[in-house]
């Protein structure tokens, strides 16, 4: 390439070449950047201009290399721009070694490039993430305010407000459901947010499968570089020090970044089971929510709304009793509606009590026993009336303490699924008329009296929260 | 000349040197390999009298002597023989008897005085450094060597012995990748070399993780001794282009990445790169980076990466090709990418004295 060439000794700068140069340069200039027109352009030097071609001088061979590599097509719209036409270019050394080649006519390099795109993931969102788990849909109630305004806190400013952000609660109680919702509030206000929803388990799993493969490199920077970690879960830690270890050292990269963590247990941090200390202490650091079961009116309020949503259509009676009878959990409350509303749909039938209790006989057995027993029924009663645990089972009858035992075998019938001498059993030893006796008694001084009826239905709702 | 031999050894020691044997030539020689038996080794030597390489192999000789047999039809042979005792017997007249088990072969060779010798190199400025130093610092930079046979000059990779350090360096105009050794030589052997492609190809596959290599320099030759196998060839003549002007000044902006997925997200987006438009843009916001890539009347592809950095937006376009080559060649976890701007060229660096300058290509929207 670099050939000799004897013409160019007698090269002199004339004064039009140089004129044409400086209008070649001031066309060259804008179409590359600074940097490269000073590096590449501004030794270089316009010897001779003839019909069909320009010669260059270049201080030496790299000049000649990169200019016609890179910046050919720019050169000959400069020249285009300024002369009119295309020319060859030719490139010499000024030293002795004197080179000289033909750039061939710019085959373009450049090729217009895509327009700017558009956003090629609408309905795209973070893997985990079920777009059902909004915040819109989740129900809030007395049970569950402080876990709900925390979590929406944290989702319109993460990492500034509440972090971390350690929501506990049982089975079914919307932890996920919070957790998700804030994934996809941060996530839907900023695409590029880098948002990790996983449960414990998987962490685990992936963090496991990286110790395999040696690559933990490569699961480090997965998490360390998220903007958002939800964890689902925590509690499966306990006992894994490894992991523990590993999730530790996460904790602490985001943190320090200020990147916000979010965690869910099934119970406080400090009763999560072989979980080190310096976690513990961290979990705690933040803001602590806990999701209680929901009340009566909760659970009706999350009965009605997944109904709407559902769009199914139910007696009232059905949606009471409904959340009369399913206490725990959530998502067994949906389950029972689901299950429901299905065979309402299905059979075409009028929904009775009956039918109802039939169909969920299972889980409201299930209910049944997780819930009241005989025992709570006597200790909230015996704690109402004011009289000892021990005058529920006692053979003493005045009518201070035989009141109130009556008003809690009633409350055992209603609320148990035991049968009249499984309550008199429970009782002292009674005969299942007796408690027969007393559960006609109070129904007949309930319809007869108000305050004995409020009374009654107080203690039902205590019970029942 | 007579002797035997296990059929592992002299398939693994014809492997190393059969590369170079070049199929069409105009010399028959050429695509003969010579073979010299002393009292307990057998040498194998090929050329193509730019590059040669003499291999070694362990052999139990009852008569010392040489000859030279058609390479590739012997490599053939005794790829196929079926036993692993080999005994070859060469008579006065260079025909080689070939036995192994039940198989018997009879190959004609040609004189061995008609074969080239490998030159000498007495009294050549030696350097020595270690096999696996080299071959990662070559790994690391002959991809990017030009196949634009008009510039033979880049047609290798430099070896610039300078300041106790060997700097390889390649570039074929649009790309440069560099990469620097550390070594001790006396300032007599500073000098600047380019090394063949075709020797540059056949001494990554000779070099290994242990061991060393001897490095001698004479006058238009080069020889590499890796105690058992040794690689001669010619140097390219020319100065090499001042590869120092193109290492772009201060970056603005340095992005750290995760190699592998940086190569991967790559990779994917470049399925939608057509050969016409063959670039791929990198659009820069903060903490992110969308690799996309478009072709009229094809489609597009988009992949976000997750990465550190907090300079201002911006948007560059790459061959994906020459992005994803040191990529490949690499075996770094991270690399740094410093960036310019959108016009300037980006130079991609990891934690040990190596870049790899990258020309954008431009953005016409």
């Amino acid at each position: 390439m670099w050939r000799f060439c004897n013409t160019v000794n007698n090269f002199r700068m004339d004064k039009k070449c140089t004129q044409l140069w400086q209008r070649l340069s001031a066309a060259l200039r804008p179409q590359i950047s600074t940097d490269s027109f000073k590096r590449w352009f501004s030794t270089v030097e316009l010897v001779e201009a003839k019909e069909k071609s320009l010669t260059l001088t270049v201080p030496n061979n790299i000049y000649q290399l990169w200019i016609e590599s890179n910046y050919m097509p720019a050169l000959q719209n400069a020249i285009i721009a300024t002369l009119g036409s295309p020319r060859s270019v030719k490139f010499c050394s000024p030293s002795a070694a004197r080179a000289q080649t033909f750039a061939e006519d710019s085959a373009s390099v450049t090729e217009p490039l895509p327009s700017p795109q558009v956003d090629a993931r609408p309905g795209a969102t973070v893997p985990g993430l079920n777009p059902r788990n909004t915040f819109e849909s989740f129900v809030v109630g007395p049970n569950n305010e402080i876990a709900h305004a925390a979590s929406l806190a944290v989702a319109q400013a993460p990492a500034r407000t509440y972090n971390p952000l350690f929501i506990y609660g049982g089975v079914g109680l919307g932890k996920t459901h919070l957790m998700q919702a804030i994934g996809q509030f941060v996530w839907a206000k900023k695409k590029n947010m880098k948002v990790i929803y996983v449960s414990s388990e998987l962490f685990i799993n992936e963090f496991i499968d990286a110790i395999q493969h040696s690559n933990l490199v490569k699961f480090r920077k997965r998490y360390r570089q998220a903007d958002l970690l939800l964890i689902d879960d925590i509690q499966f830690l306990g006992g894994k020090e490894r992991s523990q270890e590993e999730f530790f050292h996460t904790f602490n990269t985001l943190f320090d970044g200020h990147k916000q963590i979010v965690l869910s247990s099934d119970r406080p941090a400090s009763e999560i089971a072989n979980l080190e200390h310096r976690l513990v202490s961290r979990f705690e650091w933040g803001l602590t929510a806990e999701l209680q079961p929901p009340d009566i009116e909760t659970r009706l309020a999350i009965l009605r709304k997944k109904a709407n949503t559902m769009q199914i259509k139910l007696h009232e009676d059905v949606f009471q009793f409904l959340a009369s009878r399913i206490r725990t959990n959530v998502r067994r409350l949906e389950g029972a509606l689901m299950r429901v509303a299905s065979f309402a749909s299905l059979s075409g039938r009028e929904l009775t009590k009956e039918t109802v209790e039939h169909l969920l006989k299972d889980i409201l057995q299930e209910e049944g026993r997780q819930s009241i027993t005989i025992e709570q029924i006597q200790r909230r009663v015996a704690e109402h009336f004011d009289v000892r645990l021990a005058d529920m089972t006692s053979k003493r009858r005045p009518a201070s303490i035989a009141f109130p035992r009556q008003v809690a075998m009633y409350l055992a019938r209603e609320l148990t699924k035991a049968s009249l001498n499984e309550i008199g059993d429970a009782f002292g030893g009674r005969d299942h008329g007796t408690v027969l006796h007393a559960c006609k008694l109070v129904k007949k001084r309930m319809s007869e009296q108000d305050n004995i009826r409020q009374t009654i239905s107080y203690i039902d709702s205590s019970l029942q929260r | 000349m007579k002797f035997s031999v296990t059929k592992e050894k002299l398939l693994e020691a014809l492997q190393q040197v059969q590369n170079v044997v070049s199929t069409r030539t105009t010399l028959p020689i050429l695509s003969n390999v010579l073979l010299q038996a002393n009292e307990t080794e057998l040498y194998l030597t090929t050329t193509d009298l730019d590059v040669g390489v003499r291999g070694t192999c362990e052999a139990h000789v009852d008569k010392a002597g040489a000859t030279t047999l058609p390479a590739r039809r012997v490599f053939n042979i005794i790829r196929e023989l079926p036993s692993s005792e080999i005994q070859i017997d060469v008579d006065g007249k260079n025909a080689a008897s070939i036995r192994s088990g039940q198989s018997f072969f009879k190959i004609l060779g040609l004189p061995e005085d008609e074969f080239p010798p490998l030159p000498k190199f007495e009294g050549a400025k030696v350097v020595t450094m270690r096999q696996k130093d080299l071959r990662d610092g070559l790994r690391k930079t002959s991809y990017a060597i030009s196949t634009d046979e008009t510039r033979y000059v880049l047609n290798g990779v430099l070896f610039s012995f300078k300041d106790n350090k060997l700097t390889l360096v390649a570039t074929d105009g649009r790309r440069l990748a560099m990469a620097e050794i550390e070594l001790e030589f006396p300032r007599s052997h500073e000098s600047d070399l380019i090394v063949p492609t075709k020797a540059v190809t056949e001494l990554q596959r000779l070099l290994i993780d242990d061991g060393d290599v001897k490095v001698s320099m004479s006058n238009g030759q080069i020889a590499f001794d890796l105690n058992k196998t040794l690689l001669v060839s010619k140097l390219i003549e020319g100065n090499y282009p001042n590869y120092r002007q193109v290492i772009p000044g201060e970056a603005k902006e340095r992005v750290k990445l995760e190699r592998e997925m940086f190569l991967n997200s790559l990779r994917r987006v470049s399925l939608l790169a057509s050969d016409k438009s063959h670039s791929v843009k990198l659009n820069f916001s903060k903490n992110n980076l969308d690799i996309t890539a478009n072709t009229p009347e094809v489609g597009e592809a988009k992949e976000s990466l997750a990465v550190p950095y907090k300079g201002r937006e911006f948007s560059i376009a790459f061959n994906p090709e020459f992005l994803m080559a040191p990529l490949r060649a690499l075996a770094e976890d991270e690399v740094f990418l410093d960036l310019i701007d959108e016009m300037s060229p980006g130079v991609l660096k990891i934690q040990t004295p190596f870049l790899y300058v990258l020309m954008p290509m431009r953005i016409s929207s």
